[in-house]
């Protein structure tokens, strides 16, 4: 278990460097300086040559590679050519966004996904299963843009109840929220739902029944935890995902967040900026990979290894 | 005769299907004596599972009972509300199931599966159900018994894994066990040492209802035999009788149909024919269709259990007249 748990933490180390290699190749062929591009059309060449050595890209490019590595390692991913801060400081207060944004997203999603699907599930075919079911399919088509929009529509243009946009407390966070954990919602009901209509047929669970559980019991300390299974995993990607800035939320409800922070970078030719915003998510997406193997093995006893 | 632990009264059980009602169990009569084993005996389908399912409350959607009582130590079980039903199972009345692959729960340490009856009927503090659990792992010859409490059903062999499970069942110490082909999925060897768990069971007080399809596991530990066909009983006796003056006609063709060392020849005896349509089963004797000795009247008529002495019942319109069918 231990020794798993190392190796692919090694792995991960070389998934990052792969991809910090990756980022960085594909920044530099595109073509065009940015500098010039920042600068704008009428600067003067000789501004834009002292530019472009400022930040070191007149450096052979292994230098400018060895240079972004060895910043990374250390934190530093170096300043923003547009916003002319350093992009750590940029990404440590955007995240904070980001994450509760993502927190927020996901405790709607999963409380809502689950248990609308345990609850289809115990009624398979009944008036609650059908109207979950329709609506996780609602979940599920409807691109988050609609939702954000329907949301931003009817609970603050009409009903003023919260915030239309922008950062203004917790409050505030609560419609992107929703918007954001909608789509999750419909996908995770889904799962629960059809896991556990599997799980009930089980013959463990007759065994359970046999026992004397009533229903409740036989849910809670049999099926759930076998159901929980391929849910965890969606899971887990969901809260990478949500993790590594939600682009299109954060633009719609307009919160400064890693997505809105990526935009800015890629508008900008904002090469430091784009570099990290990039290479950050992936660790999340990696680490919360991780996170879903760890809690698979906790769940399953049979993937773990033999002590 | 002993009192009866269980008696099983008109019992019968359908499935409610798209195409119609499927008659699983028809107005079946069975009756398990205080620390007797009783065994019912038939091919796949004919409605041995349900019977005993239905006594427990667990048949699956759309299964339902139809009509009929069960009688538990004298207390009707059937028309228990929900609630009640789950007091009693696991605790009077317990189940082994047939493949202890599938039966436990993969992701829950046995001991706790063992200790769960245990915790749900007697309010047991967990130090006390784990030295009961230990005790009942020694009783069914779970060797280190202490360590295998912590293990995961996957650790452990089939036959390992079918003492679990009737250990699971007796934990509770009930006044009936119902084993549904216990032994079926496992080899011979293991298959041999569970019976002999089951008969000490029984020799302890726990009265005993036991499926299979297996003649031998009949043969070698019921003291009575009830033997189904198409959702009904079609004959019953004690063991010895059953083997040795087989009555019916059905009977008979499965008694030939078990290939024996001792009887010799070089092929293995069928019933021809094929088990009827549960859906549209015929007016008359349901084995009138594969059966050689039907007449006019076996095709109109359904005869009747009748009794040709000492217990042994037959449905058939030729016996108990003297001829054998």
């Amino acid at each position: 278990m231990k020794q798993n748990i190392i190796k692919r933490l090694l792995q991960a180390v070389f998934v990052l460097l792969g991809v910090a290699l990756l980022i960085f190749i594909m920044l530099r062929i595109v073509p065009g300086n940015p500098i010039a591009t920042m600068m704008g059309e009428h600067a003067d060449p000789a501004t834009i040559e002292r530019m472009t050595a400022e930040f070191g890209l007149d450096q052979p490019a292994i230098v400018q590679f060895a240079r972004y590595l060895s910043g990374a390692v250390r934190g530093d991913f170096g300043t923003s050519y547009s916003l002319g801060r350093p992009v750590a400081a940029l990404m440590r207060q955007a995240f904070g966004n980001t994450l509760k944004l993502a927190f927020l997203a996901a405790l709607f999603a999963w409380i809502l996904g689950i248990t609308c699907g345990i609850i289809a599930a115990v009624k398979k075919n009944g008036l609650l299963d059908r109207l979950f079911m329709g609506l996780s399919l609602l979940g599920v088509s409807m691109p988050v843009f609609m939702v954000a929009m329907l949301l931003q529509y009817v609970f603050a243009f009409h009903l003023h109840w919260l915030p239309i946009s922008g950062v203004d407390g917790l409050k505030s966070f609560i419609l992107p929220a929703i918007a954001l954990g909608w789509n999750s919602a419909g996908s995770v009901s889904r799962l629960v739902r059809s896991t556990l209509i599997e799980i009930l047929q089980e013959d463990y669970i007759d065994t359970a029944r046999a026992k004397g559980n009533r229903q409740m019991g036989v849910l809670l300390r049999h099926a759930l935890r076998n159901a929980m299974l391929p849910v965890v995993t969606m899971m887990a990607i969901q809260i990478s995902s949500l993790l590594s800035g939600a682009v299109i939320t954060e633009t719609i409800f307009s919160i400064n967040g890693i997505g809105q922070l990526a935009v800015q970078a890629i508008n900008g030719r904002d090469i430091p900026l784009l570099q990290g915003t990039a290479l950050f998510s992936t660790a999340i997406v990696i680490i919360g990979n991780l996170l879903a193997d760890c809690l698979y093995s906790v769940l399953d006893p049979r993937i773990r290894k033999e002590a | 005769m002993e009192k009866n632990m269980l008696e099983i009264r008109h019992l019968s059980a359908s499935f409610f299907t798209q195409k119609g009602e499927v008659k699983a169990v028809n107005d079946v009569c069975i009756e398990v004596p205080k620390g007797k084993i009783v065994g019912i005996v038939g091919e796949s389908g004919c409605g041995k599972s349900m019977t005993v399912r239905a006594c427990m409350g667990l048949l699956k959607y759309p299964g339902r009972v139809v009509g009929g009582e069960a009688w538990l130590d004298g207390k009707e079980i059937l028309s228990l509300p929900e609630k009640e039903k789950c007091a009693i199972r696991g605790d009077e009345i317990a189940m082994v199931f047939q493949d202890p692959m599938t039966s436990l729960n993969p992701v829950v340490r046995v001991g706790k599966q063992v200790t769960e009856a245990l915790r749900l009927h007697r309010n047991m503090p967990a130090a006390e159900a784990r030295r009961e659990a230990v005790a009942m792992f020694e009783a069914v010859g779970i060797p280190e018994a202490k360590k295998r409490l912590s293990s995961y059903p996957h650790q452990l062999s089939g036959g390992l894994r079918q003492r679990v499970m009737i250990a699971m069942a007796m934990i509770c110490h009930p006044k009936v066990l119902i084993a549904d082909e216990p032994t079926t999925a496992l080899d011979v060897t293991v298959e041999a040492q569970i019976l002999r768990l089951m008969k000490k069971l029984c020799s302890d007080g726990t009265s005993v209802l036991i499926i299979s399809h297996n003649l031998g596991v009949i043969a070698q530990l019921c003291d009575y035999v009830y033997v189904m066909y198409a959702g009904r009983i079609v004959e019953q006796a004690d063991t010895f009788t059953l083997f040795e003056e087989p009555l019916h006609p059905y009977t008979r063709g499965l008694l030939s149909s078990v290939s024996s060392l001792r009887r010799g020849g070089d092929k293995l005896d069928t019933i021809p024919g094929v088990v009827p349509n549960l859906l549209h089963l015929p007016a008359g004797c349901s084995f009138s269709l594969r059966c050689e000795r039907c007449e006019e009247k076996c095709r109109e008529c359904l005869p009747d259990l009748m009794d040709v002495g000492d217990g042994h019942k037959v449905r058939c319109h030729f016996a108990g007249r003297g001829e054998k069918a």
